[in-house]
Formats: C-alpha cells, sequence, structure tokens
C-alpha cells in the first residue's frame, strides 16, 4: 500500500508540474474571437446589378460608379457598344451601424434619384449556428427627366416617383461558390412609353439569383439572373448576366456582361432587356471604393 | 517514503522556482504593419499580440490571432482575412526561438537593451527562419517587462499570393511594428 503522504507529493508534483510546462514551453494558441460570422459571400456590397448582404461597418462610406453601355449587337464599327455611351449610376452608401446603412444614388436612365436603406438582420455563421444571412433592402426613386415634350399633360412628383423592396438571402458554401436569392419587388406610380421600362405594369415581382464562384483569392466569376413573374411576353424578360469581379486591395472591379441597361435595382427588375440568345447582351463595369470617414 | 516525499516536493519547488520568476507574458501586445504600396499606404493594427519571455533560458514565443487586425476599413479587413491571408485556416502568425542580448555584462534592463532573437517565423502557414533586431527593458515600476521590435515580412517568402494586377496598390513588403508589455509570470 503506498504512503499517504508521498501519494500527496506525487499529485502535488504532477499539478505543479501541469502549470508550470505548457508555459516553459509554447503559449497556447487561443483565438481572440471564437464563433466568426462568416465573411465575403460576395466581393462588395453589390454584385453586377443587386445588392447583396455584403454590409459596411459603422462609419464607412461605400462609393460605387456603375456603368452599362451598348448592346454587342452593334459591332465592331461601334466597338460592340462602347461608341454607344453609357448609362451611369452613381452611389453613395454609409453605414450607420455594422448591419445598417443608408445610400443614395444617381442613374443615368430616366435621370433616376434614388434612395434607400439595408438591414442586415440574420448573419451566416462559421460554426453553422445560422445558416444563412438575410438582409432587408427598400428604396424610392424619383425620376427626373423633362417631359415637357408631352404638351399639357401633368407629370407629378407622385408619378415621378417609384418603390422597391428587396430580400436578399445568400449563403456561402465553400470558399469557392456563394449563392444568393433576392425576392424582390418594385412599384412604379406611373408606367407608360415615356419612361424607359417596356411594360404598363405598376406592380413588378420576380426573384434574383446571385451566385459567385472564386478562381483564386482576388478573383471570382459571378452570374446574375433575374426571374420576373410577370407575363408580359417579350416585354420583360428575365434578365441574365456574366461576370468577373476583381478585388485589387483598395477596390473592387467588376466587369460583367449583361442583358440590361438598368443599373437601380428596381429597374434591373422591371427594365427592358436584350434578348441574350440573341446578341442582347451589353458590357458593363462597377468600381467600388470604400472609406473609413470615422471610427 | 514518508522522508522522500518532502525531498520531492523540496526538489521541484527549487528546480522551477528561479525560472519562473524570470519569464514574462503578455496578451494585450501592440503589433503594426504597413504596407507602401505606389498608389496606396495603409496600415493594420490589433492589441492582441501574445508573448512570452524566459530571461533565463532566453526563449521567446509570440503570436498573433490574425483576425484581430484592422486596416481602418471593415470591407479590406475581409479581404485581408479571406483572400490574403486565409485566417480559417492559418489563423495566427507566430515566432518561436531563442534570443540574446547584443552586449555582454547584463545586470539591468533599466534602460532599453538591444537584442537580437533567432528563431521561427510563420504565417499562412510557411514558415521561414528569422533574425530580429528588438530592444527590452523594465517597465517604470521594475514589475514588468517591454520588448519592441520591428521586421519586414515579404508576402511571397510565405506564398501570400500578390498577382501583378494589385501591385499598385498592396506592398509585397510588409514592415511589422510590435511593443508588448509583459508581466512577471507568477504561479
Amino acid at each position: 500500500m503506498m504512503n499517504k503522504s508521498f501519494g500527496k507529493a506525487v499529485i502535488f508534483a504532477v499539478l505543479t508540474l501541469g502549470l508550470v510546462l505548457p508555459v516553459r514551453a509554447q503559449l497556447e494558441r487561443r483565438m481572440v474571437v471564437q464563433d466568426r460570422p462568416v465573411e465575403l459571400t460576395f466581393m462588395a456590397p453589390r454584385s453586377i446589378n443587386l445588392l447583396t448582404t455584403e454590409m459596411l461597418s459603422r462609419g464607412e462610406m461605400h462609393y460605387a460608379i456603375m456603368h452599362s453601355f451598348g448592346e454587342l449587337e452593334n459591332g465592331w464599327r461601334n466597338f460592340y457598344g462602347i461608341d454607344n455611351g453609357a448609362v451611369i449610376r452613381f452611389s453613395l452608401e454609409y453605414g450607420i451601424a455594422d448591419d445598417f446603412s443608408v445610400f443614395v444614388g444617381r442613374s443615368g436612365l430616366d435621370k433616376v434619384f434614388d434612395t434607400g436603406v439595408r438591414y442586415r438582420f440574420l448573419r451566416q455563421m462559421e460554426d453553422g449556428s445560422m445558416p444563412v444571412s438575410v438582409a432587408l433592402t427598400a428604396s424610392t426613386g424619383l425620376n427626373s427627366s423633362e417631359y415637357n415634350f408631352l404638351g399639357s399633360t401633368e407629370f407629378s412628383l407622385y408619378d415621378r416617383t417609384s418603390y422597391y423592396a428587396g430580400l436578399p438571402v445568400s449563403r456561402k458554401f465553400s470558399d469557392s461558390v456563394s449563392l444568393q436569392l433576392t425576392p424582390m419587388m418594385a412599384r412604379f406610380n406611373r408606367t407608360g412609353f415615356e419612361i424607359s421600362i417596356p411594360s404598363d405594369a405598376r406592380w413588378y415581382y420576380g426573384i434574383g439569383l446571385s451566385g459567385r464562384y472564386r478562381i483564386t483569392g482576388r478573383l471570382a466569376l459571378t452570374g446574375q439572373f433575374i426571374w420576373s413573374e410577370n407575363d408580359l411576353g417579350d416585354a420583360v424578360r428575365n434578365n441574365v448576366a456574366l461576370g468577373l469581379d476583381i478585388e485589387t486591395g483598395g477596390h473592387v472591379f467588376q466587369l460583367f456582361f449583361t442583358t440590361t441597361q438598368s443599373l437601380n435595382d428596381a429597374y434591373a427588375l422591371a427594365g427592358r432587356n436584350g434578348n441574350p440568345m440573341d446578341g442582347g447582351f451589353r458590357f458593363g463595369f462597377n468600381v467600388n471604393r470604400l472609406f473609413m470617414l470615422h471610427r | 517514503m514518508r522522508r522522500i516525499a518532502p525531498l520531492i516536493l523540496l526538489l521541484l519547488s527549487s528546480a522551477y522556482a528561479p525560472l519562473q520568476a524570470q519569464k514574462y507574458f503578455g496578451e494585450t501586445g501592440f503589433a503594426e504593419f504597413e504596407s507602401r504600396a505606389p498608389a496606396l499606404t495603409f496600415t493594420g493594427v490589433s492589441n492582441n499580440l501574445a508573448g512570452l519571455i524566459d530571461l533565463q533560458t532566453g526563449m521567446v514565443d509570440f503570436y498573433l490571432d490574425l483576425t484581430t487586425l484592422d486596416t481602418g476599413i471593415a470591407l479590406r479587413n475581409r479581404h485581408m482575412r479571406d483572400s490574403y491571408l486565409n485566417t480559417r485556416n492559418f489563423p495566427f502568425a507566430e515566432f518561436t526561438g531563442t534570443f540574446q542580448f547584443n552586449e555582454p555584462a547584463v545586470d539591468t534592463l533599466l534602460q532599453p537593451r538591444p537584442v537580437t532573437a533567432t528563431g521561427v517565423f510563420t504565417i499562412h502557414g510557411i514558415s521561414r527562419d528569422r533574425q530580429v533586431e528588438g530592444t527590452v527593458q523594465f517597465t517604470g515600476d521594475g514589475t514588468g517587462l517591454v520588448l519592441e521590435a520591428s521586421f519586414e515580412v515579404a508576402l511571397e517568402d510565405h506564398n501570400i499570393d500578390r498577382p501583378r494586377v494589385v501591385f499598385y496598390e498592396l506592398s509585397d513588403i510588409q514592415r511589422v511594428r510590435i511593443r508588448i508589455e509583459m508581466e512577471q509570470y507568477d504561479e
């Protein structure tokens, strides 16, 4: 039978060694934050035409300039649509909180000013406790075009107003593959030949599908498909786009071919689309830049 | 056996007590990297540098949780973690090795004393033998130790890919500066 004092001594020695030896060797590596959210489901707050669940942090400003040129079918004499000029949209978005931001934008198509908010209320976690990120986007647009050519027909402030709401739901399936579904709806108070949407419907419903396949750390193939619920024959075709994202350390450049010249969300849903089977694509690109206004 | 037990205790205590008295540990150290590229200079900072230094054995061990680095722009942080450092797979930057004072006859650390640490620096899963110059000194009240060091890290040395298209916004050479106050480790 082992002597009790000896047993206690051995226990004490083991405990002492247990406390001392790990410190004498390497420090135990510990993460400061254990449960981390999934990051960079997409490379920027917008992927091609559609807003994503990528949010700004509090105090950040996101500046984006978007372009959409003429259709490729304009041929080489018009440098495949480049000579037709571009629809351009400038936008500024500011992060009021880490998951809440406001934005303003101005698009050349119908000279629309738009303003809106984004709020991400669910965020995908690396440990799987939350499988998706979900955000809400709501915006309103104001058509500022000159309509004197309509003669005596009044084109009121109400007529000029449109609304949009979207609910992007995204999931990063792996380091390479991300997908997003965006149920979306838009309302135009007035439609007709004088504005750049092809149908007379006031309400538009659809689902956007955005995808990303990362080729390298800084290059990703992107895709977009916007299915329109409005059954209007060829008047409202579904939107199709394919692109390439390039992250450069300070900017995110997005080059793409898309069937729409629209650049804001409401017009991307309701606007005219070229026939993807008949050369209806056009070249476009976005430049994204973020600044920190204050911490 | 009854007589042996106190002896074991005494041996253990005498063997470790002097070493423990020479150990210093901290986990809120400052680490900063600076990237100077033609079109963009930016820094990333963290206050979560952890380190252990043993004055008696000359052992040093430091690590930084790379997810705590902040460049001031959240999206850039995310790109840094995701696209460059791959922190999901390689969350830490680490340095483990030994150090020695550059000057002999060490009798006080009231003033900064230059030291050279030799060891292995690991980031992005790639380890490289490194020699790092720095200084150590006691804190004002003499109960702690302050270590400062600076060195350069070439992204290429650690397989951190930097395509030519981004050369103007991200330098291949990152200038790293650390400063950590460590308290005497006392079990």
